[in-house]
C-alpha cells in the first residue's frame, strides 16, 4: 500500500473555486484603486460657468471677501453675488472680454448663473460663517488663499476630523448638537 | 444559477456600483446666484416672518408666517391678535398642508362626462360670463353662494352682485348658530352673535356650546377661559347630553337627558325670576309668559338629581360676574329655538347687567344663512329657475340632507362652479371648478369681530395656476359691464385701505397684522312684546328618547372641511385616542348590552336617517348615547329644524345593531386608565416618596450656563392638541397613515394621553421626550447616538444611529420613534419641510429634542451680542401654539426664570419619579 492517500476527486475544483475568489477580491481592490487614482488625477476640473479670477479681483484690486460674500459677517451662509453686484462694476468695465460678455449675456436672458458648488457640507450639519468670523478665523483657514487661485480649488478635506481638530485647538464647543442638526 | 454565475453576477454588480460611485461626493450642488438681491432682505439660510391671518374657519385667529427661502415653512399665532391672543389650533397648523397639498386644483377643470377637461382661465371666465348674460335673458336667476365672507372681498361681492345681477344668497356655514342669532334679533333685534366677556366672569355655565371645539371662535375662548380662571378664579359648569372636550374640560360637568335643555334653562329662569335681585330685570308681562315648572319635572326631564339643579341655581346667583352661553348641540335640535330664546333670556338676567355680552364687537356672522336658505335654493334648482350658480368656500352637498338630493339638482343650473382649493362633495357635482389661491399666497383682509380688520398678505408666490376670488371677481364684472371696480384685486383692496385707514393705521396693520377700531358701546334693551308672544309659544317638551344620537363637531376636521388635511388624520382624536377613520361612541356599559368590542361594527337607524361605523367605548359618555363625530356622518345631516334652520344634530329613539362586521381602528391609546400608575398623581401618589437609590458608572452631569427644562401646568391642559400638530410641521414629522398606525408605529414626538378615572372624568397629559439627567436611552446606544449634552439636552444625533431600537426600549416613557421606512412627501409637501433640522431617512430613531434648532439660534443671536440667553427667548413649537399658555421652557441654572420658579410650586412632579431618571419636564399636577 502507499503512505500517500489517494487523491481526492474535488481538489482540483476546490482550487479553481479559491482562485476565483481571490481574484475577485483582487480585481475589486485594484478597482477601487484605479478609481480614486482616476478621480485624484484625471478626472477633468469642475468648470464653472465663468471663468471668475479671484487672483484680479481679491488679490490685484484687493476687494474684501464680503464685498461680494456678503452675508459672511451677519449670517450663516456667505452667498455668492447676486448679478446685479457683478454688473455694478462690470456695465462699464472691461465689456469686451469674452467672459464678461457671458456674464452680460446671463443679464439679457434674466437666467442666473449656476457656479458648481466646492464647500458642500452635508445637509444634516449645521454651520454658520456669522460665528467663525466672530471668531477672528480669517476666511484663508477653511478657504486656502483664495486670492492667489486662478480658479478657485478646494484645499481642505471639510471633514468632521478636520473641523474637531481646529474647535479641539481653540477651545470651541464640541458638543455633537453644535454641528449636528 | 450555479455559483460560477453567481459570481459574474456579483463582479459586475459590485463593479458598476464603484464606478457609478465615482466622483458622486463632487459637484452634486450648485450656487444659484440672484439676478438682483430681492429687497426685503430674504437671505438664504435665514427665516422672515410675516403676520397674516388663518382662514381654516370663520374664527380667523392672527398667524405669523415663517418663511425660509421664499416659501412658507411654519405657521404661529400672532401674539398681540385681539382674536387669539398668540395661540393656533391644530386645524391652524394644519393650514400649509392645504398650501402644498398634492391634491390641490391646479388649473381651472371643466366637467366632460364622468371626467374633467384643464381648460385656460380665459375660456372658463369667457363660458361663465356666456352663460350669466344667456340666463339673465331666459329669465334664469344667476345666484352666488359663498362661505363666510368678510372685510374687503364682502364688500366687492356686493358691488359685484349688484352691477352684474347676480343673487347674493346669505353666507352658508354648517355651525351657522341660527337659533342664536334668531333669539337675540328677538330679543334685542339684533341678529349678530356678541362678543363673551369670558375673561371677566367668576362663574361660567355653558348649555352644550363646545367652547373648545367648534363654536364660534374656540383658540381665542380657550385663552379667555384660562385667563379667567387664573385671574377670576373662574368655576366653569358645562351641560351637555354627551361628553365633548369641553365637557371634559369644564369643573363639573352636568349630563342631562338627551332634548331636556329647554325644561332645565325654563327652571332656572323661574327659580331666578323669585330673587328680588333678577325680578327686577324682567318685565311683570315676562313673567307672566314664562309657563311654570315644578323642581319635580325639571329633575324629571333632565334626569338631575334636585341637589345639582338647586346647587347650580344657588351658584348662579351668588357669581358676581356669571356667564351663560347656550349653542353647539343644544341649539340643533328640534326644540332648538327654545334653548336659544330662554338662554338668551337668562342672559339678559345675569350677564347683560355687567356687560358680559358686547354686541359693538359682534362676530362676523351678520350675513350667515341657514339650511333654510339652502333648501330655498334647492327648490330653485328644483324649479329650473337657476341660471348661473358660483359656490365658492363652502361645500353645501356635504352639508344638506341627503333626501334633499342637492347634488343631482345642481345639474339644472344651467351652470354651476365651484371655486375651491381642493375637491369637496360640492366640486364632485359641479360644471367647471375654478382652483382659489390659498391664503399664503395673495392680498386680502377679514373682519372677524366687527371693528377688527386683519391682514392676509402673500408669503410666497402662487403654486399653481390659481386665481384669488376677488381677481375672479372682477375679471367677471370687467366681462359682463365692460368696466369693474379695479384692475385687479391688490388694486382693489389698496384703494379700499386707502379709504379705511389712516397712513398711521395702515402702517400698523401691515406691520402688525391687524387694526382696532374702536365703537362707542351701545346699550342693548329688551323688546318686550316679541319677546312675550315667543314665551307663550314655548311648550316644556319631554326630553328625546333613548338612545339618542348626538353629531358632535370635530376638533380635528371642524365641521368636517379639515379632514382632508392628511396630518388632521394622523393626530388622535383627544377623547378618543383614535386617528384615522370613522367611528361611533358609546359608553362600555351600552357597548356590553349590544356585545361590541372596539372597532365591531354598529347600525344606527331611525325612519330616514341610518349610518354604520365601527364602535369605539368611550369612558365618561352617559348610557344611552351614541356620540357621532361629525366626520363619521356619511350622508349629510338627518334633517333640519324648520323653526330655526338648524341641523339637527341630537335624534332620539335610534336602533342599533351590530352588524358583525369588523374594522381595525388605529386606537393609539394603550389603556383608558392609568392602572394605578400615577401618571397624573392621586393624593394616594403623593403619600410616599420612594426613589431608587441613583447609583451610576457615569461621570455625573455637570452643567455650566444652562439646564434647559420644561413645566406643564395640567390644570391649564385642555388636551386640545395643537402643540401636537404644532411639533408635527416644525420638525417635518413623518405622516405615516393607517397602516402603520396600525402597527403602533406612529411618529408623533409629543403626544396628548388622555386618562379617565372611575367616574368617567378626563384628565389630559402631554408626553414628550422627558431629557432626563440620567436618561435610560443613553448608555444603551451602542454607537454613541443618544447622548446628553452640556446644556442637559438629550441629543439624537441621527446620521450616526444605525437603528438597533435599544434607546426605545429602554425608555420608560415610550417617546422614542423609529423610522421603518424612507418616509415619502409627495411633491409638493417636500417644500414644507423645516431646513433647521436634518433629514431623518430608514432605520434612525427620532424624538423630541426640545426644538434644539430654536435653542441653536437663540445661542446665535445671544452669541453675536456676547450675552446670555435671555428667559423667554426660546420657545418650543409646542408652547408657542399652546392657546391656554400651559407649557413654559426655560432655563433652570437661572433662578429668576419662569420655568425655575414654576417648578418651585408644591403642584409640581415628574413622572414615574420613583426610577430615578430625573426627568427635565416639570409637570404641575391639576389639583
Amino acid at each position: 500500500m502507499s503512505d500517500k492517500a489517494p487523491k481526492r476527486p474535488g481538489t482540483r475544483l476546490r482550487k479553481l473555486f479559491c482562485l476565483a475568489v481571490f481574484s475577485y477580491f483582487a480585481l475589486l481592490v485594484l478597482a477601487t484603486l484605479s478609481a480614486s487614482l482616476v478621480r485624484g488625477f484625471f478626472a477633468p476640473p469642475t468648470t464653472q460657468p465663468i471663468a471668475f479670477p479671484h487672483t484680479t479681483h481679491a488679490d490685484k484690486l484687493n476687494l474684501a471677501c464680503d464685498f461680494c460674500h456678503s452675508g459672511v459677517k451677519q449670517e450663516a451662509s456667505a452667498g455668492v453675488p447676486a448679478l446685479s453686484v457683478c454688473l455694478s462694476c462690470h456695465r462699464a468695465i472691461a465689456t469686451d472680454r469674452p467672459e464678461i460678455e457671458k456674464l452680460l449675456g446671463y443679464e439679457r436672458r434674466g437666467e442666473p448663473v449656476r457656479w458648481q458648488r466646492l464647500h458642500n457640507l452635508p445637509d444634516f450639519i449645521h454651520f454658520t460663517h456669522q460665528r467663525h468670523i466672530q471668531a477672528e478665523q480669517p476666511c484663508a483657514a477653511c478657504h486656502g488663499a483664495v486670492e492667489r487661485m486662478l480658479e478657485v480649488q478646494r484645499v481642505r478635506s471639510l471633514k468632521m476630523g478636520w473641523c474637531i481638530s481646529c474647535h479641539r485647538s481653540r477651545g470651541a464647543p464640541r458638543d455633537c448638537a453644535t454641528c449636528h442638526k | 444559477m450555479d455559483r460560477r454565475k453567481f459570481l459574474q453576477l456579483m463582479g459586475l454588480v459590485s463593479g458598476t456600483t464603484l464606478l457609478s460611485s465615482c466622483g458622486s461626493e463632487r459637484n452634486q450642488k450648485e450656487l444659484i446666484s440672484y439676478l438682483v438681491p430681492p429687497e426685503d432682505g430674504v437671505r438664504p439660510g435665514t427665516a422672515a416672518w410675516r403676520v397674516s391671518t388663518c382662514s381654516e374657519c370663520p374664527a380667523h385667529c392672527g398667524i405669523t408666517v415663517r418663511l425660509r427661502e421664499g416659501r412658507a415653512v411654519k405657521l404661529e399665532g400672532n401674539p398681540d391678535h385681539p382674536v387669539s391672543q398668540g395661540a393656533l389650533c391644530m386645524r391652524g397648523q394644519a393650514a400649509l398642508w392645504r398650501l402644498y397639498h398634492p391634491q390641490r386644483l391646479r388649473t381651472p377643470l371643466l366637467r366632460t362626462g364622468n371626467g374633467y377637461r384643464p381648460i385656460g382661465w380665459d375660456e372658463a371666465m369667457k363660458r361663465i360670463a356666456e352663460a350669466m348674460t344667456a340666463s339673465a335673458e331666459k329669465s334664469r336667476t344667476n345666484m352666488l353662494l359663498t362661505g363666510s365672507t368678510s372685510g374687503s372681498l364682502a364688500a366687492l361681492q356686493e358691488r359685484f352682485a349688484d352691477t352684474c345681477r347676480i343673487d347674493r344668497l346669505p353666507e352658508f356655514e354648517f355651525f351657522n348658530h341660527a337659533a342664536l342669532r334668531q333669539a337675540y334679533q328677538l330679543l334685542y333685534g339684533r341678529p349678530r352673535l356678541p362678543r363673551f366677556g369670558i375673561e371677566d366672569a367668576d362663574l361660567l355655565v355653558t348649555v352644550g356650546a363646545d367652547l373648545l371645539e367648534t363654536f364660534i371662535s374656540p383658540v381665542g375662548y380657550a385663552h379667555q377661559l384660562s385667563v379667567a380662571r387664573r385671574e377670576k378664579g373662574l368655576q366653569w359648569s358645562h351641560i351637555e347630553p354627551h361628553l365633548s372636550l369641553t365637557g371634559a374640560n369644564a369643573d363639573r360637568r352636568l349630563t342631562i337627558r338627551p332634548g331636556s335643555e329647554a325644561t332645565l334653562l325654563l327652571w332656572l329662569l323661574q327659580t331666578l325670576a323669585k330673587r328680588r335681585r333678577y325680578a327686577r330685570r324682567l318685565p311683570q308681562q315676562i313673567l307672566d309668559a314664562l309657563p311654570k315648572i315644578s323642581l319635580a319635572r325639571a329633575m324629571d326631564n333632565s334626569g338631575l338629581p334636585g341637589s345639582s339643579l338647586t346647587e347650580l341655581a344657588r351658584s348662579l346667583e351668588k357669581a358676581r360676574h356669571p356667564l351663560l352661553i347656550t349653542g353647539g348641540v343644544a341649539t340643533a335640535q328640534l326644540a332648538g329655538g327654545q334653548v336659544a330664546l330662554l338662554g338668551c333670556l337668562l342672559q339678559w338676567v345675569l350677564t347683560v347687567p355687567w356687560q358680559g355680552l358686547d354686541f359693538d364687537r359682534a362676530e362676523n356672522f351678520g350675513r350667515a344663512g341657514d339650511l333654510r336658505d339652502l333648501q330655498q335654493l334647492n327648490l330653485s334648482l328644483q324649479n329650473d329657475e337657476v341660471g348661473v350658480l358660483i359656490i365658492s368656500r363652502t361645500d353645501p352637498v356635504r352639508h344638506s340632507p341627503q333626501k334633499w338630493r342637492l347634488d343631482e339638482n345642481l345639474r339644472r343650473a344651467r351652470l354651476s362652479i365651484a371655486m375651491t382649493d381642493l375637491h369637496t362633495a360640492t366640486s364632485r357635482t359641479t360644471d367647471l371648478i375654478l382652483p382659489l389661491t390659498q391664503n399664503f399666497e395673495r392680498w386680502d383682509d377679514v373682519e372677524p369681530r366687527i371693528g377688527i380688520h386683519s391682514l392676509i398678505q402673500p408669503a410666497m408666490a402662487p403654486l399653481h395656476n390659481t386665481r384669488s376670488e376677488g381677481d375672479i371677481l372682477l375679471e367677471l364684472q370687467q366681462r359682463l359691464t365692460g368696466r369693474s371696480e379695479a384692475a385687479t384685486y391688490e388694486k382693489y383692496l389698496q384703494q379700499r385701505w386707502k379709504k379705511l385707514f389712516s397712513a398711521s393705521q395702515l402702517r400698523a396693520f401691515i406691520n402688525k397684522g391687524f387694526v382696532t377700531k374702536g365703537s362707542p358701546r351701545t346699550t342693548i334693551s329688551l323688546r318686550t312684546k316679541p319677546t312675550v308672544a315667543a314665551l307663550r309659544r314655548i311648550a316644556p317638551s319631554e326630553p328625546l328618547p333613548a338612545p339618542a344620537t348626538v353629531i358632535t363637531g370635530s376638533i380635528r376636521s371642524f365641521d368636517g372641511r379639515s379632514a382632508v388635511l392628511p396630518l388632521l388624520g394622523e393626530i388622535p382624536d383627544p377623547l378618543t385616542t383614535v386617528t384615522h377613520g370613522n367611528w361611533v361612541t358609546l359608553s362600555p356599559r351600552l357597548a356590553s348590552q349590544y356585545g361590541v368590542k372596539d372597532g365591531e361594527e354598529l347600525r344606527l337607524t331611525k325612519t330616514d336617517f341610518a349610518v354604520a361605523q365601527p364602535a369605539r367605548l368611550q369612558p365618561g359618555l352617559p348610557d344611552g348615547i351614541f356620540g357621532l363625530p361629525i366626520d363619521s356622518l356619511t350622508s349629510g345631516p338627518p334633517g333640519i329644524d324648520p323653526a330655526t334652520g338648524e341641523a339637527l344634530r341630537v335624534i332620539g329613539g335610534i336602533k342599533a345593531h351590530p352588524t358583525g362586521k369588523h374594522f381595525a381602528l388605529p386606537i393609539l391609546s394603550g389603556s383608558p386608565s392609568q392602572k394605578g400608575r400615577g401618571i397624573i398623581p392621586k393624593p394616594i401618589h403623593r403619600k410616599g416618596k420612594h426613589h431608587a437609590e441613583h447609583r451610576s458608572l457615569y461621570p455625573e452631569p455637570a452643567y455650566r450656563q444652562y439646564r434647559w427644562a420644561m413645566a406643564i401646568d395640567l390644570k391649564r391642559c385642555i388636551g386640545c392638541a395643537a402643540c401636537v400638530a404644532s411639533c408635527y410641521v416644525e420638525n417635518s414629522v413623518p405622516v405615516v397613515g393607517r397602516e402603520e398606525h396600525l402597527k403602533g408605529r406612529e411618529m408623533s414626538w409629543l403626544r396628548i394621553e388622555p386618562f379617565y378615572d372611575d367616574q368617567g372624568r378626563a384628565s389630559f397629559i402631554p408626553m414628550l421626550c422627558q431629557h432626563c439627567d440620567y436618561a435610560p436611552c443613553e448608555p444603551v446606544c451602542p454607537v454613541y447616538a443618544a447622548y446628553h449634552n452640556p446644556e442637559g439636552l438629550n441629543v439624537q444625533v441621527y446620521n450616526r444611529c444605525v437603528g438597533t431600537r435599544y434607546c426605545s426600549n429602554n425608555c420608560p416613557y415610550k417617546v422614542r420613534r423609529f423610522n421603518w421606512w424612507q418616509h415619502k412627501w409627495a411633491p409638493p409637501l417636500e417644500k414644507m419641510h423645516n431646513p433647521d433640522l436634518a433629514p431623518r431617512s430608514k432605520g434612525m430613531m427620532e424624538k423630541c429634542t426640545f426644538c434644539i434648532q430654536r435653542i441653536r439660534t437663540a445661542h446665535e443671536t445671544a452669541g453675536k451680542e456676547d450675552r446670555l440667553i435671555r428667559d423667554g427667548e426660546v420657545i418650543p413649537a409646542c408652547a408657542q401654539s399652546c392657546p391656554t399658555d400651559a407649557i413654559t421652557f426655560g432655563n433652570l441654572l437661572d433662578p429668576q426664570s419662569a420655568v425655575a420658579r414654576l417648578i418651585k410650586t408644591p403642584r409640581t412632579y415628574r413622572v414615574f419619579e420613583g426610577l430615578g431618571t430625573e426627568p427635565a419636564v416639570y409637570y404641575l399636577r391639576p389639583d
